[in-house]
């Protein structure tokens, strides 16, 4: 059963979740603070967040695994508790475990079984999918001998075995080598090319501004910012303007511009939008030749590092 | 049925763990054990050997059975937890009440195996030493079932409350210890400072496993009445309900971190 048309594939409306800490869990720590925030069909949406945002929490209410203190979320337009939207949906959850006594084969095979799908439909799958991801040859191997991108590729195929039309995928670039984060994003491509929706959660920032249409930021359980990436990148208090300018006298620019790495007689003069002509009069004052002028949108880390500065919480980390 | 297919994979899975993580290897033990007792017995005691090998067969199957219930059922949710191994799982149309109840099955298939197979290790030394095989040991070896299908029940209910399987484990060592002495546990009643309601509460709580040990009757030719058996049957059915019932309710709400 297809999602109504404009129906989002994943809607979160308050969410709150907060975790026993302390003796006998007495005191409570805020994990989600009322959350809102909904994912299109076939989109590929980036969940991103410091350790200790709230991003696994997030996934984790979705796909049941732990129960929210309020609020409510949908999913493909079912209920959390309805089972119906199950059996097509996938997830990858952070760092995954397998059964490291059966082989990939095996353990696909016993999740299809979970799908409800037949056996020729889980080899036929499972086959495709371990070819396509690269295990085709460790296919016989016991996942106990699996490096960890080779785990996180199997991650991927039992996410995928059913065919599903969204794909939650927690920090599916973690701990991967650029080989491996290459596959996952050329994987994410191609699910996007399909019209599936994707939903993941990363700090691997330029990944993130490679594949996603939309993001959400969070931090301390709060959702900061939700939107496209040129709407949240490219608003004026973003825009710098790099000027590049030969010869001459750099010194007196007005405030905050400031100069960029130097080669030869050649600098990068950096300086925000509205200051732009004041920068020009200064520079044209010294006797420096411009030579070009260019709009220099900030990159997602930049971003990032910049709304985590504002106000950085104790727990929040970039570190892995 | 989609369910029944569900519980059945666990099940399976549940039970290829066990064969592949190395849990029938007791049997090489159980297999030395009965050689061994069949050469020396002969010469060490007189006409009594036979039923030495007997009670040691049955004892056995009674040890390895309890200790493989309690040391793999204690793991059987709390291990899946702290790996996480049960994430992915979960997040597919298998609901917690199912997995559940695979583990259980599978834990009891593969226990159902091993004692299917020590009780033809048994009779084949019986036959070889003895020419004859005693089908009435069956007669103990069913109750013996019982009771580790009802050892599983408690490793998992305690696996599906416990914060950790060492957790899991102590609780469930100290209720199979505490069941297999349940006398002593209502004998404490007589004893003037432990309080009445405290002894009788215990004994009555407690899973009663000396119900099911039949073995010096059987070995001993005393019979064990059709009536018996049936009373076993429904104690332990109606306590591993009861605990998988607890465990499911337990288990529902528990969020995994």
């Amino acid at each position: 059963m297809a999602t109504a048309p404009g129906e989002p594939a994943l809607s979160v409306s308050h969410l709150s979740k907060s975790y026993g800490v302390g003796f006998l869990a007495r005191q409570r720590r805020p994990a989600l603070v009322d959350l809102s925030l909904e994912v299109a069909r076939g989109e590929v949406f980036g969940y991103l967040g410091p350790n200790g945002s709230g991003k696994t929490t997030t996934i984790k209410v979705l796909m049941g695994l732990v129960f929210p203190d309020s609020g409510d979320a949908r999913v493909l337009g079912h209920a959390l508790r309805d089972p119906l939207w199950r059996s097509r949906v996938g997830y990858l959850p952070e760092h995954p475990y397998f059964y490291d006594y059966l082989t990939p084969v095996e353990y696909l095979d016993y999740v299809g079984r979970l799908f409800g799908l037949s056996r020729a439909v889980r080899s036929e799958r499972s086959a495709s999918l371990l070819a396509e991801l690269g295990l085709s040859e460790a296919r016989d191997v016991p996942v106990r001998r699996f490096s960890k991108g080779m785990a996180q590729r199997l991650g991927l195929a039992q996410a995928l075995l059913n065919d599903p039309e969204l794909v939650i995928l927690d920090e599916p670039m973690s701990g991967l080598d650029p080989i491996g984060r290459r596959l996952v994003r050329d994987v994410i491509l191609g699910l996007k090319r399909q019209g599936r929706t994707i939903f993941f959660s990363t700090h691997i920032l330029p990944d993130a501004e490679t594949l996603c249409d939309r993001i959400a930021l969070l931090r301390d359980g709060r959702l900061l910012k939700a939107g496209r990436l040129d709407e949240i990148l490219g608003r004026d208090e973003s825009h710098q303007l790099e000027i590049l300018v030969s010869g001459g006298s750099l010194a007196g620019l007005p405030e905050p511009a400031r100069v960029g790495h130097r080669m030869g007689e050649r600098s990068h003069v950096f300086v925000p939008e509205p200051r732009l002509s004041a920068t020009i009069e200064a520079l044209a004052r010294g006797g420096a030749r411009i030579l070009s002028v260019q709009v220099v949108r900030q990159s997602l880390e930049d971003y990032f590092m910049k709304e985590m500065g504002q106000d950085p919480a104790p727990s929040a980390s970039w570190q892995d | 049925m989609a369910g029944l297919n569900r519980v059945v994979a666990v099940a399976s899975n549940t039970f290829r763990e066990t064969v592949r993580e190395r849990v029938l290897y007791n049997l090489a033990f159980f297999a030395v054990l009965m050689t061994a007792s069949s050469l020396l017995l002969g010469q060490l005691s007189i006409r009594q050997d036979e039923k030495i090998v007997k009670d040691l067969g049955l004892g056995s199957m009674d040890i390895f059975g309890t200790l493989i219930a309690l040391f793999i059922g204690v793991g059987l949710i709390s291990k899946e937890i702290e790996r996480r191994s049960l994430y992915p799982l979960l997040a597919k149309p298998l609901t917690r009440s199912e997995f559940l109840l695979g583990k259980f099955v599978g834990l009891c298939f593969t226990l159902f195996v091993n004692i299917v197979l020590m009780s033809l290790g048994l009779f084949a030394v019986l036959l070889i030493t003895y020419h004859r095989v005693d089908f009435a040991l069956l007669k103990a070896i069913y109750p013996i079932f019982l009771g580790l299908m009802l050892v599983v029940a408690v490793a998992l209910f305690f696996s599906s409350v416990a914060s950790s399987s060492l957790l899991a484990t102590l609780w469930t060592l100290a209720v199979v210890v505490a069941g297999r002495f349940s006398d002593v546990i209502r004998n404490m009643r007589d004893v003037a400072n432990v309080p009445h309601w405290l002894a009788t509460g215990l004994y009555w709580a407690l899973p009663n496993f000396r119900n099911f040990d039949v073995k010096n009757q059987v070995v001993y030719g005393d019979p064990v009445s059709p009536a018996a058996l049936m009373w076993m049957t429904a104690y332990a059915f109606t306590y591993c309900a009861i605990l998988l019932g607890a465990a499911r309710l337990a288990f529902a709400s528990r969020d995994l971190n």
